[in-house]
């Protein structure tokens, strides 16, 4: 093993490192630039801001705020997703497959469209309006982190051993009681993990809350926005930044120490056989799980189809057929069709290079586990988005190199947002690669190249293929950074659904809908293509 | 494994997505030539401003007609919003002209170079009370003025049988329960008009505790003026029916009800105006510079002044002739509250913070 990790880095001698050099600067400069203006907000030195911010209880507020938000969504999420993944762990019926997939389809959608979704289902014209309030955005979070659950715990309780809780009913306990001494501490540290993830990505979530909570909640993520974009307060919003870049830290910490923990303990034994259900009990658990996930992930995905073709009051393709031109009266001043060429481009542009970057950077990190390589790649998942958007819009605004009129400063953030997922769905499938398989190329004297070519890579392409997928879906989907830098002749699809409803007005949120529909229409043809490859299940991973 | 025939069918369900989408925006190509014309250089000036602004067309097509270019508006937000878009582009602008920059942030525009000094020949038309001094004086040229105040609908306390509120302080009063909807000031510029104004009437120790009975008397604040009149004031269908807007909004809702009614709904409280001029400036790094000036000049003209009133609902800063319902509907505050620009300059951003803790 070790020798030939050895070989390998003789082979490709400073490709890869270089990569991962440059993932570094790319990333650190607009965490610098961020870093420098809480520091020296008017060219001078100065603790102001750091006081400032740190020193009103406002900040305070929001802190505890945003917390408790992702506690919530994180309960709402697990007190959800362990039953359905019990069920559909345990129990084999019809459609069971086509149920997972649904659960799974709000996870590959942008924020935004989440969030749309449920302003057309939880909004004013929907079946109950919480708008601005933190009910609809829990429920958000619900259904877009339905999948991490469900994966994760689901997972775990695949992987039980039935003897185990077969045994412990023999020996008397109540269904209730096996659940809760035999199966509940084997799948915990499943729990525990997804609950993290969950945790993690509800705390930096920033689409779902720009769009649903209309101004009146905020979180850290928001008002770093905020701050940038409204008041012009680009050194308190620095200041933010480096609160949330602690909060996110030390969350990845909490988890990196949680799952090394949980890997030491059981190993998978036998693989639990799902069975039918039986009896009314067990064929009830299984119709709730349905109803759960069809109301969870299904209805905020009609409620959107349905409302794109809403015209007035009754049904019709205007919202459709006028995407294709600038509308009075909407806040956008492009046509929304322009968005949608503008996204495809930036997204292929920018999923391209986090897989080129990816690749070759993974083979870096893969010759030496755990080195420094593997957690520069890692790094973007620390920063939030807003972070990396407000960083390079200050970075690469200074003379003599201004590149904010740039077109590829927006697919430059979308990859560096989707190079983690490239990372994490490559990376293991290059570690798994047999020894034997680089040496017997050598042997029959094909060089470095040839052997990178024609065994490595064809070797791990449904792994390639997976983190390509994830990464297209994330650059399309990516609003938190796109949103500082997308200016306002070129904006992607889901720039473009916010400002449509930012404004209150019927023609506008039609368009959004409708623009909202075909973002689900290309995540859910990208997710169909490497779902197979349990792409999530890679992309849920986050230790390393 | 993943076959390459899956992959040729990934790739081209997304080519072929690409396609539609490009043959889309092609088809339409006639009618969105003002946003796809910047490739054409030199025969189109862009307008940045805010989202509710709307193009004169008939002064604006006078303008085209003259210097043969298109006006093409670039809208990013609220004002606020489009101000701090536009600071953090500063040298590389999404346009050449900025319009909708008002007396509250004027100072803010100075900070970053985001201005050429220009001054048109028109300047002299303009009456002295408009015009900024120093360094805000140089960049930016008075277009508009309306004065921000609360809207009343006439109407709905008709049928409650309740006094229509006249001051300030009556909206305190828990007779006016739950019955305000404001902008706010952190989003809005209206919002931060009337942030200032309660600062001009209550003074910097009193302000903070007028909000605090305007909060315990049930206000709402909206994130923008279009939140609030749009969805929340009665008369838009809302349930409140005491609304931040503007000294113009009845005359305008007259226009709108085209006959519907032969006086407004609303009316405004006089007690609560603020005064609101609004600038427009070169931004500087213009891609056309020259033409930039023309159309800041050109919107000093009578053509661009008369339309202003009928198209963005506020008061020309030259003398020309106002419509009919503006002239007979539209009441002006004698004395509206006023703050000076250097005290502005030194309290606006503690105000908001404060503001923000405060009511957030």
């Amino acid at each position: 093993m070790v020798s030939w990790r050895r070989s390998r880095t003789r082979a490709t001698p400073g490709v890869g490192d270089l990569v991962v050099v440059v993932v570094l600067v790319v990333i650190a400069v607009p965490v610098m630039a961020v870093l420098v203006r809480a520091v020296r907000p008017d060219g001078v030195w100065s603790t102001e801001s750091i006081t400032r911010i740190l020193g009103s209880p406002r900040t305070w507020r929001l802190i505890s705020v945003t917390i408790a938000q992702a506690v919530a969504s994180c309960v709402a999420t697990l007190v959800a997703g362990v039953p359905i993944a019990w069920v559909l762990a345990r129990f084999r019926f019809r459609g069971r497959s086509a149920l997972r997939t649904l659960a799974t389809v709000p996870f590959v959608l942008p924020t935004v469209v989440i969030g749309a979704a449920f302003a057309s289902l939880l909004g004013p014209r929907g079946l109950v309006d919480v708008r601005g309030t933190w009910w609809a955005i829990i429920a958000a979070h619900l259904c877009f982190n339905l999948a991490v659950v469900i994966r994760t715990v689901g997972a775990s309780l695949s992987a039980l051993d039935p003897d185990q809780e077969s045994a412990a009913r023999l020996l008397g306990a109540s269904p209730l009681a096996a659940a809760r001494r035999v199966v509940l501490p084997a799948v915990l540290p499943a729990i525990v993990a997804a609950g993290i993830v969950v945790f993690l990505f509800c705390l930096t979530s920033f689409g779902v809350i720009v769009i649903l909570g209309g101004g009146a909640v905020s979180t850290i993520e928001v008002e770093i926005w905020t701050r940038a974009t409204r008041q012009f307060d680009i050194s308190g919003a620095g200041v933010l930044c480096v609160v949330q870049l602690v909060a996110v830290l030390a969350t990845l910490a909490v988890h990196a120490r949680i799952t090394r923990g949980a890997s030491h303990g059981r190993r998978v034994v036998a693989r639990r056989r799902a069975r039918p259900p039986a009896g009314i009990g067990e064929w009830s658990a299984v119709a709730s799980a349905v109803v759960a996930v069809l109301v969870i992930s299904g209805l905020p995905i009609a409620a959107l189809v349905e409302r794109s073709l809403r015209v007035g009051d009754t049904l019709g393709l205007a919202n459709w057929r006028n995407l294709g031109s600038v509308t009075q009266g909407t806040a956008l001043r492009v046509d929304p069709a322009e968005a949608v060429v503008n996204s495809l481009v930036s997204a292929s542009i920018a999923a391209t290079a986090a897989i080129v970057v990816g690749v070759l950077g993974a083979r870096v990190a893969a010759r030496r586990p755990g080195g420094r390589a593997d957690r520069v790649l890692l790094l973007p998942i620390g920063v939030s988005a807003t972070t990396i958007g407000l960083g390079l819009l200050l970075a690469v605004g200074r003379p003599p190199v201004d590149l904010r009129r740039s077109m590829w400063i927006v697919p430059v953030a979308q990859a560096l947002v989707a190079l983690p997922l490239v990372v994490r769905s490559v990376l293991p499938a290059m570690r798994s690669l047999p020894t034997s398989l680089d040496d017997a190329g050598s042997m029959l004297g094909v060089g470095p190249t040839g052997r990178f070519w024609r065994i490595e890579l064809p070797a791990i392409r449904p792994a390639v293929m997976a983190g390509a997928g994830l990464a297209f879906v994330a650059c399309i989907g990516e609003f938190g950074a796109t949103v500082f830098l997308a200016r306002a002749d070129r904006p992607t699809v889901p720039v473009a659904i916010e400002r449509l409803m930012s404004r209150p007005g019927g023609a506008g949120f039609g368009q959004a809908m409708a623009l909202s529909c075909i973002l689900v229409l290309v995540c859910a043809v990208v997710l169909v293509l490497v779902d197979r490859r349990s792409a999530v299940d890679r992309g849920l991973d986050l230790s390393f | 494994m993943t076959s390459p025939r899956t992959v040729r069918v990934a790739v081209s369900i997304l080519v072929a997505a690409a396609a539609v989408a490009v043959g889309c925006t092609s088809d339409d190509s006639g009618s969105s030539d003002a946003s796809s014309g910047g490739s054409s250089a030199g025969d189109v000036v862009v307008l940045v401003t805010y989202d509710s602004f709307a193009l004169p067309e008939d002064a604006a097509a006078i303008f085209e007609e003259r210097t043969g270019a298109q006006i093409q508006v670039v809208a990013s937000g609220d004002s606020g919003t489009m101000l701090t878009k536009a600071l953090l582009s500063a040298g590389a602008p999404e346009g050449d002209v900025i319009f909708g920059i008002d007396n509250t942030l004027a100072t803010r525009a100075i900070s970053e170079d985001l201005l050429e000094p220009f001054s048109p020949a028109a300047i002299d038309t303009v009456p002295e009370k408009y015009l900024l001094e120093g360094d805000a004086g140089d960049r930016l040229v008075p277009i508009d003025t309306g004065d921000v105040c609360l809207n009343l609908d006439q109407r709905w306390f008709t049928g409650q049988g309740l006094a229509l509120p006249t001051t300030l302080e009556q909206l305190t009063d828990p007779a006016y329960q739950d019955l305000t909807v404001l902008g706010s000031p952190v989003t809005s510029s209206p919002g931060l008009a009337f942030l200032i104004g309660t600062v001009a009437r209550y003074g910097e120790d009193g302000w903070q505790d007028y909000w605090q009975r305007l909060e315990d008397n049930g206000v709402r604040v909206r994130p923008s003026w279009d939140d609030a009149y749009y969805s929340d004031y009665t008369v838009s269908g809302g349930d409140r029916p005491i609304v931040l807007s503007y000294a113009s909004s009845p005359p305008v809702e007259l226009v709108f009800a085209e006959g519907a009614f032969s006086e407004p709904p609303s009316t405004v409280m006089l007690d609560s105006c603020v005064a609101q001029v609004e600038y427009a400036g070169v931004l500087a790094g213009a891609e056309h510079p020259e033409l930039a000036q023309e159309l800041v000049e050109f919107m000093l003209s009578p053509e661009w002044q008369a339309a202003l009133p009928l198209s963005n609902y506020v008061f020309p800063v030259v003398d020309v002739t106002l419509p009919p319902e503006f002239d007979k509907w539209a009441q002006r505050a004698e004395d509206p509250l006023t703050v000076d620009p250097a005290t502005i300059e030194a309290g606006r951003d503690r105000w908001i913070e404060q503001w923000r803790e405060q009511m957030e």
